[in-house]
């Protein structure tokens, strides 16, 4: 086996990738049908073959493993998986009530939540007890405590009318006068 | 079966496929403490992921996928490949049962524990990819098409990869035989 120093010759490049694949039974007809009618008449992909067929089988004989290292193997795997196992209960177990069902109907409750609490903030909701406060204009209520200074203003319109009536009456005796 | 995670049914799995799963991280690592925790992880993410599993593909293309994909974070992480132990403890016992024919003759058996040592060290300058698509095929049999899927790439790239492996493998050999 691989003793002759010569031999290591190419195959011809068009057929060397097929037959590699051919080795390995991958080739397709015609490709295949091609592959065997040139082996027939080349020497060189003869020899490339029957190297392949030589050495690839080297390189591919798997370790034998004991039994008892199998068994240990697939039993510590065992408590591995386990492991998992118990990490996720617990964290099903923490979600437990989140039912198929309750996840649809919570989401529906907080849309509903945050639509009352948005439009009541936005004084969308109105009550009956606050609707005369509410159509009070704010600076009239602002002021509302203040009723002295209301009381003034119409001191002051009287004075006015006072000086009116005074200066009228005053006009009427000078015409009298004349 | 084990869409809902079910261990038990899982455990079949592992059953079925752990020899393979090691075999896989074996062939990449050369190390058996290694294989062992990198295929033994693929299996537990496979089983966390398990509900993300596509059943148009099958379970194993799949779960090889994982098992390739860890063993080649785990190489770039080590950013070694103990390939050179092919010669050494762990392959000396392979070699033996490679060549358990005790007809050969010793120059024989010295040749053929020299084309694997080559061969040993050859594959592990492989590329990722070529390392990758030559394991899966020459070493547990997968067709084109299935490590296609695994490496998530077109038949022809691997029939590439594939070949330039066979090539650079042979290549290797060259002053031997």
């Amino acid at each position: 086996m691989l003793q002759h120093k010569d031999s290591h010759r190419s195959a011809c490049k068009s057929f060397e990738e097929d037959l590699v694949l051919y080795y390995y039974g991958d080739c397709r007809e015609p490709e295949s049908h091609r592959v065997e009618e040139h082996l027939k008449e080349c020497a060189s992909c003869r020899h490339f073959l029957e190297e392949l067929q030589t050495f690839l089988p080297l390189t591919a004989k798997p370790k034998e493993l004991p039994q008892a290292f199998w068994n240990s193997y697939y039993e510590e795997l065992r408590e591995k998986l386990a492991a998992i196992d118990a990490r996720e209960s617990w964290w099903k177990r923490s979600f437990a009530f989140f039912h198929p069902w309750a996840v649809p109907a919570l989401g529906t409750a907080l849309v509903l939540i945050l639509a009352l609490s948005l439009t009541l903030a936005k004084g969308m909701w109105h009550f009956k007890g606050h609707r005369a406060q509410e159509e009070i204009p704010s600076e009239l209520r602002a002021a509302a405590g203040n009723i002295d200074f209301f009381e003034s203003m119409d001191l002051l319109d009287s004075i006015d009318f006072l000086e009116a009536l005074e200066d009228k009456s005053s006009a009427n005796s000078e015409f009298q006068k004349l | 079966m084990c869409q809902r995670g079910e261990r038990q049914a899982f455990e079949v799995l592992v059953r079925r496929y752990m020899k393979r799963a090691y075999q896989i991280a074996f062939d990449f690592t050369r190390d058996g403490e290694e294989a062992k925790d990198l295929s033994q992880e693929a299996f537990l993410r496979a089983y966390s992921q398990i509900r993300h599993f596509d059943q148009r593909s099958t379970f194993y293309t799949w779960f090889y996928r994982i098992v390739v994909n860890l063993c080649i974070d785990h190489l770039r992480r080590r950013a070694r490949i103990p390939w050179e132990r092919l010669d050494g403890k762990n392959q000396q016992s392979a070699g033996e049962e490679a060549m358990g024919d005790t007809s050969s003759t010793p120059d024989q058996e010295a040749i053929a524990g020299e084309v694997k040592r080559r061969l040993g060290t050859a594959l592990g300058t492989l590329p990722g990819k070529q390392r990758t698509a030559f394991l899966l095929r020459n070493h547990h049999g997968l067709s084109i098409t299935e490590i296609a899927k695994v490496m998530q790439t077109t038949e022809g790239t691997v029939r590439v990869h594939l070949h330039r492996a066979v090539a650079a493998l042979r290549q290797s050999l060259a002053e031997l035989v």
